[in-house]
């Protein structure tokens, strides 16, 4: 099995991905209107003088052109520079330092109680012995799907921090004050994982194979987790690289619900303020987090079953599962 | 880009109002009033602003929430008292000016410290007075555009004075030192670099507290300074202030702000939705709500665009507004229909109201002598067929800007004229709307520490240029330009005067309503107080039992 020379291709695949998209995005900013610094020098609430204004645009580079201005970040990037945002005056690593420490909590957190969550409402819907249970269990995928997480989080909010008073609603308590925020994230993007995890476990319940197994004396639960979870399993996982992309869209409106001040709430913030170093490293940062976890996950499939990996390995592509449309919640 | 839900836009939601509803009638019912039983009550607030304060460069303080910051833990040599409005000393025992207004000589207090343990004294202030005037342009820190450009400044040590010269009269000097950016801050400030300058944890004053820790966008730590005792005369606390730490957190989420505060959790937050105001009262919190002295909002009315371009037009406008009307309809008793371009108190008002009284017999007589005479199906106004049509973007700074430009275009409707609705975000909102050559009126106007500067910085072709007049309305650029070098301040209130004429006259500008800063406390948090500019001090609040 080369699966050295399977990785080490893979990995410079994902390289060039991110070049190409931290390119991009640097490019695509001196397109869109809007200058933050340009703001900052003509705020309403404080302008300033021309004279400053021009000594700002020379500090900043503003006064060369994006070429000129992207090879000069690139070269600084090399050097672990980020740069300074525009509109705070911080340096990006800091922000980002600070930012990444809490969604990596949040996200783990998040990650966990989705698998957990999403694992038991499809082992419930697919096995439980009572039939209302069962049909109970396959309706809750749509009703997280569908509830806004800004209400959900609110109401998380009102009843464990306003009403009972066990989790402060501002201040940082370390992990306890993790929890409501990732419950409600994990509400969110457990129902699709839900939904393909019940469609996985009820197509691997019918394989030949579980009869055979039967028939050879293996316990019912045995079948369930030790076989037909692990068939079953395979486009979840595939779904679950998915979902950290969409745990870190939905960090947006969760952190600021919770006001916690993760990436989600840096990417919301930066965005709205194109404050563009800020952006710039945000973009970097999720891309090479979500290219390393498909990286992991091509892996992962490659133990789960050795002849998805092969055919990987052989064809240096990789298949992907459908990603299933997640309308967007929006409170009305 | 995930989209942003709606709901986290600054707009209260159906939704979420419906369900603060009923879950603030359950918290509520179940908060009860937390006695201590005669122990020492512990002197800690936890203040929960709207907004993450940004940058604490000295010369920049763009933002409300980032001078509410300055302006509690640094000094300035002159004060304002929020009262009288009266300029008082501070850090300057005393102050001259000369007759011609060049020379100004300042005697420093003696005895007062940074909180880095260096001599606030006369070098200090110098030092201070250079940096604002000029900036550091190799350490990317700008000029303040509020001070003089050329000044020479000596000392003398013996007499703790401090002799400013200038190039040619500067009326709005003192005003401008006892403005929140001319707080004074010790060489550890000045010469650090410009971004360890941004952080607040590096901003050393000699106020009464002090940065003792800073989570960017999460957490600001105050402390009480110890051995502060060079408030202004009129103070009634004359030391330390009473608080030992101010937990200074931003919430940007108003729901989540006002839950925090009705569960105990915080004694202070910035802004409540007007709706929300009454019942706080009820149940003991006090809502206090201050206009700074400055300027009023207002809307300039650009005379380079169609229609606007008709002085006719212009004034029917001004006419067809009802602001007694949106007040009862949208705001409280915490808010104030405009008089003029400058908030009332403001040195030089005059009250200009009854040029722009709501009228509609008048606007419509206005509009009916400028031509617009027929009405199209929808009921608006045309002329040579063209409806009659005014554009703008709703204000992005204040909180109750969309429903109150939505009361404005039925109002408008009303008399005959379609005003278009446009929104922007945050970011794009200056650049774009003032670029936009349909655009007929913004909304601008906010406290200033000096009127005619304010009024200058948005008026005159040097400034922002609002009106789009590139100077061409010669009367207005010299009346704006004139106030500069009046030293007498009669001469300059009348001058001041003169601008307001000329802007309501002319239907230049359309004052809206009185800003107004709204603040809740809980009912134990004692001795809240707002500055001139409408700013939060904390430097008297006592939390009692």
């Amino acid at each position: 099995m080369s699966n050295a020379g399977y990785v080490l291709r893979r990995s410079l695949q994902a390289l060039i991905v991110i070049a190409i998209v931290y390119t991009f995005t640097f490019f695509i900013l001196f397109v869109l209107p809007g200058d933050p610094l340009e703001n900052k020098i003509t705020n309403p609430v404080n302008p300033l003088p021309s004279s400053t204004a021009d000594a700002l645009r020379a500090y900043y580079g503003f006064d060369q052109g994006p070429v000129a201005q992207f090879f000069a970040h690139l070269g600084r990037l090399f050097t672990g520079d980020l740069g300074f945002s525009l509109v705070n005056g911080r340096a990006v690593s800091d922000l980002i330092g600070q930012a990444l420490g809490e969604t990596i909590v949040l996200a783990g957190l998040a990650l966990l109680f989705t698998a957990a969550l999403s694992s038991a409402v499809a082992l419930t819907a697919v096995f439980a012995p009572w039939r209302w249970v069962r049909e109970a269990a396959r309706g809750l995928p749509v009703l997280s799907i569908s509830a806004p997480s800004f209400l959900v989080g609110y109401l998380l909010l009102a009843m464990f921090s306003f009403q009972f008073g066990w989790v402060s609603s501002i201040r940082d308590q370390g992990l306890a004050s993790f929890v409501l925020p990732a419950l409600t994230l994990a509400f969110a993007s457990s129902g699709t994982l839900s939904q393909v995890l019940i469609q996985g476990l009820t197509g691997a319940s019918r394989q030949p194979f579980v009869a055979v197994l039967e028939a050879k004396g293996v316990s019912g639960i045995g079948i369930v987790l030790r076989h037909i979870l692990k068939n079953g399993a395979i486009p979840s996982l595939t779904l679950l690289a998915l979902v950290v992309g969409d745990l870190l869209a939905g960090a947006v409106v969760v952190e600021t619900i919770f006001n916690r001040h993760g990436l989600g709430y840096f990417t919301y913030t930066s965005v709205r303020d194109q404050d563009t170093p800020v952006i710039v490293a945000i973009v970097l940062l999720v891309s090479v987090v979500y290219i390393a976890i498909n990286l992991a996950t091509d892996l992962l499939y490659v133990r789960l079953d050795p002849r998805i990996g092969q055919s990987l390995i052989r064809a240096g592509t990789r298949r992907r599962a459908p990603r299933l449309q997640q309308p967007e919640a929006v409170p009305a | 880009m995930p989209a942003i839900p709606s709901a986290l836009r600054r707009t209260p939601r159906r939704t979420v109002a419906l369900t603060v509803a009923v879950i603030g009638v359950i918290a509520l019912a179940g908060c009860a009033a937390g006695g201590t039983g005669g122990a020492e009550v512990p002197q800690v607030l936890t203040y929960l602003d709207a907004e993450v304060p940004t940058s604490a460069q000295v010369q920049e303080s763009g933002t409300w929430q980032t001078r509410a910051l300055q302006q509690n833990v640094t000094d300035r040599l002159i004060s304002r008292n929020p009262e009288t409005n009266e300029l008082e000393p501070w850090i300057a025992e005393s102050w001259e000016q000369s007759a011609d207004g060049l020379d100004y000589t300042f005697v420093i207090r003696d005895g007062v410290t940074y909180s880095d343990g260096t001599p606030l004294d006369v070098n200090s202030v110098k030092k201070n007075l250079e940096w604002q005037s000029a900036g550091d342009p190799d350490n990317g820190v700008s000029a303040n555009g509020q001070f003089p450009a050329d000044i020479t400044v000596t000392v003398d040590e013996a007499a703790r004075e401090v002799h400013v010269h200038l190039a040619e009269p500067y009326a709005p000097l003192l005003n401008v030192l006892s403005s929140w950016s001319a707080g004074l801050v010790a060489d550890a400030t000045i010469d650090a670099p410009y971004e360890e300058q941004t952080q607040f944890i590096n901003l050393i004053g000699s106020g009464p507290f002090v940065v003792t820790s800073e989570t960017y966008a999460q957490e600001i730590v105050l402390t009480r300074r110890d051995g502060y005792a060079w408030a202004p005369q009129s103070s009634e606390n004359q030391g330390e202030a009473y608080l030992e730490t101010l937990t200074w957190i931003p919430v940007e989420e108003d729901s989540v702000r006002l839950g925090t505060l009705t569960s105990g959790e915080a004694g202070a937050i910035r802004y409540v939705e007007p709706s929300e105001e009454a019942s706080l009262s009820a149940q003991g919190y006090h809502v206090q709500s201050k206009t700074g002295v400055g300027l009023s909002n207002q809307w300039f009315l650009r005379p380079t665009t169609v229609p606007l371009d008709d002085l006719a037009v212009r004034r029917a406008v001004s006419h067809a507004i009802d602001r007694e009307a949106i007040l009862e309809a949208i705001y409280t008793d915490n808010w104030s229909a405009a008089t003029s371009p400058l908030a009332p108190g403001t040195d030089g008002y005059v009250d200009e109201s009854a040029k722009f009284a709501y009228d509609p017999v008048q606007a419509a007589d206005l509009l009916d002598e400028a031509g617009w005479t027929r009405k199209d199906a929808d009921g608006y106004r045309t002329k040579d067929g063209e409806r009659l049509h005014l554009k703008t973007y709703v204000d992005v700074y204040d909180n109750t800007a969309k429903s109150l430009f939505q009361h404005v275009q039925a109002q408008l409707k009303d008399a005959g004229i379609e005003l278009e609705l446009d929104e922007l975000d945050y970011s794009s909102y200056w650049g774009t709307a003032f670029a936009d050559p349909e655009v007929g009126f913004l909304r601008v106007g906010w406290p200033h520490p000096d009127s005619g500067v304010g009024l200058a910085e948005y008026y005159s072709a040097d400034g922002s240029d609002l009106l789009g007049l590139d100077g061409s309305d010669s009367t207005l650029e010299e009346l704006l330009q004139q106030q500069y070098t009046l030293v007498s301040p009669a001469d300059r209130e009348a001058a001041l005067g003169r601008i307001q004429d000329y802007l309501i006259d002319n239907a230049y500008v359309l004052p809206i309503l009185n800003d107004s800063q709204v603040i809740v406390t809980r009912p134990e948090v004692e001795g809240f107080a707002f500055t001139d500019g409408a700013l939060p001090s904390f430097y008297n609040v006592k939390i009692t039992s």
